[in-house]
């Protein structure tokens, strides 16, 4: 319960700062900030308080955590890291040409 | 067990992943070695179809490849059926023809493009291909990415900006992806395809509900239909034409591909309708199309206007297919085919046009069609197949999308078919009449063209940049007169769509 509550309340920042801030960069980091939201909820969720999914010999465990939901956020991490790299990249570029990185006061970006 | 659907995918990752060492050794090999990966991939999908044309004749095509040997449901399966073949050759065929072009057409930063354009190939491939969920997320946040910097590859500040508000919404449709994936492993314990397929009905309702909402959104994002569509037009404006190309041709049809494999092979039809969603997305699409023909009679702007129109035709085709009957399935497939071949014709032809002109904009257009003529016709027999006239392909398709419609007694759907070819019409013949209009240019304009169109100023590129565009004008030509020609593929992707059982067999039992 406490999680989901955390996970709402974060994507619902994110979701705030990509819609509402003019700020390009703001409107990144709320991308990313939704993005760990997501991967903050499926890592919580997949706790179920075992132990670590590595098996030694000659011992007994019974209660593991998944294993994979976390690999599979360890892509979704890595992908987001892109993407924000790319997207930063090109707003660097964009402030090259135009001189701001205000949302409201670049042409081009809104029609 | 064939290794040459894992060799389709890994032989443009490979390709992307040496042409900077070869632009290291010696900058000229590198085009010997794009012309050498596409040959090869298409190599591959060419033995493919004659190996196995018995079992493609019988209805009883398909192979599959288990990664690292695990068999599923545990490890990842690439499968092959009949309609990720005929997805696949049409892919393969489309990205053959725009690299040749491209050739031609880049004149500088090449090996940054080569290596993003293989990519793009590779991902568009992996998609098609693999029986896996997460696989599928992998390999659209792949296309996400670099045809996102493919966006910006022109470096000016209006590419810069519409890359960067391409990737905001892609990313975002990528992130609602990630969380149906998960949601979908938490409920059931599995990632692959049939296996979900197999236990998606046992689920409760309210879950179900959740997640083909989710996906929903997600896949629409990226296809670009109605609430979602704003991104598409512009970025379709200022990318590079072959850019574009791909971007119409082939990763908005990958895109249809994986809704369809998505909607009919892993949630399933029946728990759409029992959720009431098939009748909210008809709608939706249909309003799309409406929206896209309608916004495409104000646009002023050539490129804009073709992205327009697309968002039009990718609505009746999803609409089309969601009447989920066989002559729905039909045209649909029919018309994801010829309408790969049209948009990408003529972006392609565009390319070539808009060389003589200062801007994409309607005014400037003047006079393209006096200076060069066999191109310009070129041009005006794609438009007309995008109208819908007879001869052409555009004229088949439409008519079983048209006919599909009727055959459902979906009068809406069948007034947005013929509501599209009457605006396309008039948004077309102006452009071919401002073609056609007299312009005089004085030596200065003669010199400063010169200098702003590179292409034209040297004879193989020219000679490459139209010859493609003439292949795609003989492709619409011939088959349009042959379409039959395309009945046996389409007739066994319908019967493979159609049959959910046969594929979670074979996936599972193989």
């Amino acid at each position: 319960m406490f999680n989901n509550l955390i996970f709402i309340i974060l994507f619902m920042l994110g979701f705030y700062a990509l819609i509402m801030k003019t700020n390009l960069i703001k409107n990144v980091i709320g991308l990313n900030l939704m993005e760990a939201a997501v991967f903050f909820w499926v890592i919580a969720f997949s706790d179920i308080g075992g132990e670590v999914a590595i098996h030694k010999m000659g011992e007994e465990v019974t209660k593991f955590n998944d294993p994979v939901p976390q690999a599979l956020t360890l892509t979704g991490i890595v992908i987001g890291a892109s993407t924000a790299a790319l997207l930063l990249t090109l707003i660097i570029e964009l402030n090259k040409f135009s001189g701001t990185i205000d949302r409201d006061q670049l042409e081009g970006l809104n029609d | 067990m064939d290794i040459r659907i894992l060799l389709l995918i890994l032989v443009p990752l490979g390709t992307a992943f040496l042409i900077p060492f070869i632009d290291l050794i010696n900058a000229k090999l590198r085009r010997f070695f794009v012309l050498l990966g596409i040959l090869l991939e298409s190599y591959l999908i060419i033995s493919i179809i004659i190996n196995n044309f018995q079992q493609l004749k019988n209805g009883e095509f398909f192979l599959q490849y288990y990664l690292g040997g695990w068999h599923p449901p545990l490890g990842i399966t690439l499968a092959m059926d009949a309609l990720s073949l005929v997805f696949a050759v049409i892919t393969a065929l489309s990205l053959f023809l725009i690299v040749i072009y491209s050739i031609g057409y880049i004149g500088h930063h090449e090996g940054k493009y080569y290596v993003l354009y293989f990519l793009i190939a590779a991902a568009s491939m992996g998609a098609i291909l693999t029986a896996d969920m997460f696989n599928i997320y992998v390999f659209i946040e792949m296309l996400t990415i670099t045809s996102g910097a493919l966006i910006g590859f022109k470096r000016t500040q209006e590419a810069s900006a519409a890359a960067i508000k391409y990737l905001i919404y892609n990313v975002l449709a990528g992130l609602l992806f990630f969380l149906g994936v998960l949601i979908i492993y938490f409920n059931l314990g599995t990632l692959n395809m049939a296996d979900i397929s197999q236990n998606f009905a046992s689920l409760e309702s309210g879950i179900q509900l959740f997640i083909s909402a989710i996906f929903l959104t997600a896949i629409l994002i990226k296809m670009g239909i109605f609430p979602f569509l704003f991104w598409l037009p512009k970025s379709y404006d200022t990318a590079p034409s072959p850019v574009t190309a791909v971007l119409s041709g082939v990763l908005s049809k990958v895109y249809i591909y994986i809704f369809i494999r998505i909607f009919w092979t892993v949630i399933g039809f029946e728990t759409l309708e029992a959720l009431n969603l098939n009748v909210l997305l008809l709608d939706l699409a249909l309003l799309s199309s409406f929206f896209g023909h309608v916004f495409a009679l104000q646009s002023n702007n050539i490129k804009r206007l073709l992205g327009y129109s697309s968002i039009g035709h990718i609505g009746m085709i999803t609409a089309v297919i969601m009447l989920n009957t066989e002559a729905g399935f039909y045209g649909g497939l029919l018309h994801i085919i010829s309408h790969m071949f049209m948009k990408a014709g003529l972006f392609v032809a565009c390319g070539y046009l808009l060389q003589y002109t200062r801007s994409h904009a309607y005014r400037d257009f003047k006079g393209v069609g006096i200076r060069n003529r066999s191109v310009f016709i070129a041009f005006i027999a794609l438009l007309l197949s995008m109208i819908g006239m007879p001869p052409l392909l555009g004229f088949a398709s439409k008519w079983y999308v048209l006919m599909a419609f009727l055959e459902a007694r979906s009068y809406f759907g069948a007034f947005i078919v013929i509501f599209g070819s009457l605006t396309a019409v008039i948004y077309y013949l102006r452009y071919i009449a401002k073609g056609f209009e007299e312009v005089k240019l004085t030596e200065d304009d003669l010199k400063e063209e010169i200098y702003s169109r590179p292409l034209l100023s040297v004879l193989y590129r020219e000679k490459i940049v139209s010859f493609i565009t003439y292949a795609y004008t003989a492709i619409i030509v011939g088959f349009g007169l042959g379409f039959r020609f395309f009945d046996l593929p389409l007739r066994m992707s319908i019967e493979s769509l159609m049959n959910v059982e046969r594929y979670i067999e074979l996936v599972l039992g193989g």
